[in-house]
């Protein structure tokens, strides 16, 4: 179209000039003359005014500082795994109880290394020693900047010697069992709860799998530890002889995981039971020895050293790392019996109970509140 | 938009985390408005950070060029999402039940249906369409559009104009419907 031998400008100029993004004032007088331009602004400005008011009418929520730490801090865990395994396991997501629950876990994994070396720790020095077994929990309170710390230093560990993962970890075995197939794949009956205090909408029979036992093994290299060090400018922190080939063996046993879905699987509950986490030393080295290197890493936070000191049945107690800006807990008797740790999210979205009964760990996570997730915790029996 | 785009820290160490500061927030906000539920939100940025996590050199680029790329990877993600019906369907509900303070409760139902509505419209529009018309409308200029869909400039008027036009038919026949 054209007018007075100035050429209309286009649909996509005339889409900018709405928006006053492109030289806009030029196009002012050529509009006053030009009918056709007119009717095609007309359409355009109204075509904008419906997908605008459309897209406005979305909801927007501004992620909040908890938010940003927690998905952080989640990322921080997927970038550990290795490379092959986060490709071919897309994400899944259950809820945001189990999501604090597994990180917990994790943790409590890495820091029961630890555990394994506080000062009650100093009478033995055999070859092949069982030093910690999870008989019980505690929680281990720690701040953002210490969680940091503390993973900051066991990825470390991959420089000071070598990490095997002989039985692949946390894998789930492919496909459901049964309740019955359950039990005897991790070696115990397991636990079901009452599906009267369920809460409505969930399905009365759980998908049921079972996580495989793994194995972490984590063998000292003394040249490797020393390069490690003097690059960091700690050529002070000395690994005696006798560390290199010593070893940690951190045995994670089998898992039975229940989870209780609604029909459109937008709500679930999850319950894992397992054995207990064991952690063996392997070598020639000292308790002592051990613990003084470990605990003198760099950057290891001293709040979290000093709790884990203070703990006093320490080879049977499993810290369970609880981030403070995030969890609130309290420690309760479960099933009337058995003291354990109530975790409740502060987004009021999930909340996690993890205790032991009878040497079998046992934790219970969903998007309930604290006080129901209890009364479901404590109405689980062999049935 | 431009205002946020300042420079993050060049250190290499220093360099994700930065990232992951300067543009999570806002990335989360665009995110969301896709899928309306911020649990789906959390988990597409996871996997869009962890595939920046698999390119460093894309990292070393300045702020701009990694949001755009952020943008244009985690708007992806989000429609391949939506895009399956079950899916949509369980996030309304889901939206409902874990979201009540972005909805009111005498309007909830119809407003959801409206949302749902534009989402899928807008998941019907061909893929730079939706992300143009989805960007401008929450608040993007034409320069960071232009580098987001990897087009010139001077295209995006007309990418724009065309994406308005077919979201209007779109949206008014699913209203209808």
């Amino acid at each position: 179209m054209t007018i007075n031998s100035v050429v209309c400008p286009d649909l996509g100029r005339w889409r900018a000039w709405l928006d006053n993004a492109d030289g806009t004032a030029r196009f002012d007088d050529h509009l006053a003359s030009c009918p056709a331009c007119q009717r095609a602004v007309a359409d355009l400005r109204q075509d904008a005014a419906t997908a605008g008011a459309a897209i406005a009418s979305l909801p927007v929520h501004a992620v909040s500082k908890a938010e940003h730490d927690l998905a952080r801090e989640r990322l921080t865990w997927r970038l550990r795994e290795p490379t092959a395994i986060r490709r071919s396991a897309p994400l899944r997501r259950s809820t945001t109880g189990l999501r604090v629950a597994a990180g917990s876990v994790a943790a409590a994994v890495l820091v029961s290394v630890i555990v394994a070396f506080t000062p009650e720790g100093r009478t033995a020095a055999a070859a092949f020693l069982a030093q910690f077994r999870s008989r019980q929990v505690v929680a281990i309170e720690v701040s953002p900047q210490s969680q940091e710390a503390i993973m900051r230093t066991f990825s470390s560990l991959n420089d000071l010697g070598a990490v095997q993962s002989p039985r692949g970890g946390m894998q789930a075995a492919p496909g459901q069992v049964t309740v019955a197939d359950a039990g005897r794949l991790i070696g115990f009956p397991v636990q079901t709860p009452d599906p009267a205090v369920l809460p409505a909408g969930l399905d009365r029979t759980p998908r049921v799998q079972v996580i495989p036992a793994g194995q972490m093994r984590f063998t000292f290299d003394k040249a490797k530890a020393q390069r490690y060090l003097q690059s960091r400018g700690q050529p002070q922190v000395n690994l005696p002889d006798k560390f290199n080939g010593a070893s940690l063996v951190v045995s994670t046993p089998a898992a039975a995981m229940l989870e209780y879905s609604s029909r459109d699987s937008h709500q679930s509950l999850i319950i894992g039971q397992a054995g207990e986490i064991v952690v063996d030393v392997q070598g020639q080295v000292t308790l002592d020895e051990m613990r003084d290197f470990l605990l003198g890493l760099p950057g290891l936070p001293k709040s979290a050293t000093d709790q884990l000191r203070q703990i006093k049945s320490w080879t049977q107690t499993l810290p369970v790392p609880v981030p403070i800006d995030k969890v609130n807990w309290t420690s309760v008797n479960f099933q009337g019996r058995h003291q354990g740790l109530l975790l409740n999210d502060n987004s009021g979205l999930g909340s996690v109970a993890i205790w032991n009964d009878g040497g079998h760990m046992l934790a219970v996570a969903g998007s309930l509140k604290a006080n129901d997730l209890k009364v479901v915790a404590d109405s689980l029996a062999v049935r | 938009m431009a205002t946020v785009l300042k420079v993050a820290s060049t250190t290499t160490v220093d360099r994700f985390d930065a990232l992951f500061t300067l543009f999570y927030p806002q990335l989360f906000g665009l995110v969301y408005r896709v899928l309306g539920d911020r649990m789906e939100t959390e988990d597409t940025l996871q996997e869009t950070f962890l595939k920046l996590a698999d390119e460093p050199q894309l990292q070393s680029r300045p702020d701009p060029e990694v949001s755009a790329w952020l943008r244009r990877v985690s708007l992806n993600l989000a429609f391949n999402r939506i895009r399956s019906e079950r899916r949509a369907s369980a996030r309304t509900e889901r939206a409902a039940r874990l979201e009540p303070s972005a909805l009111h409760e005498s309007d909830g139902v119809e407003r959801r249906e409206q949302q749902e509505d534009v989402r899928r419209a807008l998941a019907e529009l061909p893929q730079r369409q939706r992300e143009c018309l989805l960007l401008r409308h929450s608040g993007y200029s034409y320069v960071e559009i232009a580098a987001t869909l990897e087009i010139a400039l001077g295209s995006v008027g007309v990418l724009l104009g065309r994406a308005e036009r077919a979201f209007s038919v779109i949206y008014r026949r699913h209203a209808q419907a």
